[in-house]
């Protein structure tokens, strides 16, 4: 059995889990910073 | 004493103590304001090693560490899969600490760790569940079976979701904390059925291979990027759990700001 | 407040405490629906009626592995194993990669009249013991261990040997 797609299947949702979590929960970050100094500076 | 249906009143002024009665430490590093001042200068630094220990441990793992005497290239997909699966235990494990603080103490700051900590765990378990899937089909023969250790992942796997839905499902937020404290401390108890289920009972699934107790039945050049991985999967959960749970502190102190400004204005 | 606290923390351990001791007295006495396998010794001991679905795991014996090609598609038989007892196994169609005398695996099917399991279906149960191949290869020629007669040995024999092994 070619094992290649179950290990580059495997690594790919691995990674693209990761990245995704990072990137989303940058934009989080980005924006609640942004919002609350938005709203502390009226 | 009264729970704090809306921390707000309690963000909007951080440096007071969120439960000012007791003085004790575990209460004054509770408070969200201190927290944030805490952890914000921290995430960079945390988000620096988990990306570089998670890229080493998983570029490793996949090019570079020896194919397995028995399962050859396959054996690969543990070091994914067992950093995933091990974040996915410690993960419902600190899930379950902060619902026995916000049960105990109702530290506002347990509930607001609980509520983050379900989608960042949840995430784990997947990739546990998926990349074992992967690994099973090429090596077992079968994507999935029903044994024990499969089925009681698959039990955390739903006793996260349900946590998830679960904390967001009332209007009452304090509601939804209480309730869904309850569920993680229930579902704790699956924590060492999957740990002892290789031991407890026949399964496909192979035994711990890593052991606290003796010695690990693996050779010390696959340990090494076994470890560098987890230890990234490890402080990735942290770094993830600790930015989500700042940006959930902001996000509360601007909407306690905008309620006071328009009732201000009212 | 004090004492509403110390009566929510013990509350709460005696509720663990039960759950915990009722989850434990369900498990134990659903044991024996949990277990994915029976071994040969304790299907022997059951004696399963002909015609009723179980799985049967154990080792696949050394020298009883035995394939009969016809109409290209691959009739084997072999007996598994827990070292006392052993039960011949047929199973038609493509086994798993990793089928191999002395593996573990774990056979779908029923008995047949004859007292031979007939397998619908062969899962290969492999081990939780990982070591580079030039480290297996040194440990064979060492004569220390023969992957047929059952797992490798305790990893503190070969953790340290000197082995140039590759990759890392």
């Amino acid at each position: 059995m070619n094992l290649t797609p179950f290990i580059d299947g495997s690594y790919g949702i691995t990674v693209l889990f990761l990245i995704g979590i990072f990137v989303l929960t940058l934009n989080r970050y980005r924006s609640a910073i942004k919002r609350l100094a938005a709203v502390e500076k009226r | 004493m009264t729970y704090y249906s809306d921390m707000s009143e309690k963000i909007l002024s951080p440096d007071a103590p969120v439960l000012g009665r007791t003085g004790s430490w575990l209460h004054r590093f509770a408070n969200p304001g201190r927290f944030l001042r805490l952890a914000q200068p921290a995430l960079p630094w945390l988000a620096a090693f988990s990306i570089v220990l998670t890229v080493v441990g998983i570029v490793w793992g996949y090019a570079f560490a020896p194919a397995d005497w028995e399962q050859g290239d396959a054996a690969r997909i543990m070091y994914v899969h067992v950093p995933a699966a091990w974040v996915a235990m410690a993960g419902y494990a600190a899930l379950a600490v902060c619902s026995f603080f916000s049960i105990v103490w109702r530290h506002p700051l347990a509930d607001l760790a609980a509520e983050e900590i379900g989608p960042v765990g949840a995430g784990f378990t997947f990739v546990c569940l998926v990349s074992g899937a992967l690994w099973g089909k090429p090596m077992w023969g079968a994507y999935w079976v029903w044994d024990a250790r499969l089925t009681s992942v698959l039990v955390l796997f739903f006793l996260y979701l349900g946590h998830i839905a679960l904390i967001r499902a009332f209007d009452n937020r304090s509601h939804g904390y209480r309730a869904a404290a309850i569920l993680a401390l229930v579902g704790a108890v699956n924590l060492p059925i999957i740990v002892f289920s290789v031991q407890w009972w026949n399964t496909l699934h192979q035994g711990n291979t890593i052991s606290v107790t003796g010695g690990s039945k693996i050779y010390i050049t696959m340990l090494y990027p076994l470890l560098i991985a987890s230890l990234g999967f490890y402080m990735s959960f942290l770094t993830l759990v600790t930015a989500r749970l700042c940006a959930a502190i902001m996000e509360r102190k601007t909407r306690a700001l905008l309620l006071a400004a328009a009732e201000r204005e009212a | 407040m004090r004492t509403s606290k110390k009566r929510r923390l013990y509350l709460l351990l005696g509720c663990g405490l039960a759950l915990s001791a009722a989850t434990g007295l369900s498990l134990m006495a659903f044991s024996s629906t949990l277990t994915y396998f029976l071994g040969p010794r304790e299907v022997l001991a059951k004696n399963p009626a002909p015609g009723m679905d179980f799985r049967l795991g154990g080792i696949v014996q050394v020298g009883t592995v035995n394939t009969v090609i016809t109409n290209n598609t691959p009739t084997t038989h072999f007996r598994v194993t827990d070292g006392r007892a052993s039960i011949p196994v047929t199973f038609t169609g493509v086994l798993p990669d990793l089928f191999r005398e002395g593996q573990g695996v774990v056979a779908i099917g029923a008995m047949s009249p004859d007292g031979s399991f007939a397998a619908s279906e062969v899962l290969a149960k492999h081990g939780s013991t990982y070591m580079p191949k030039d480290v297996e290869q040194s440990l064979k020629e060492a004569g220390k261990w023969d992957p047929k007669f059952g797992p490798p040995p305790d990893a503190s024999t070969w953790n340290t040997m000197n082995v140039k092994a590759s990759g890392s």
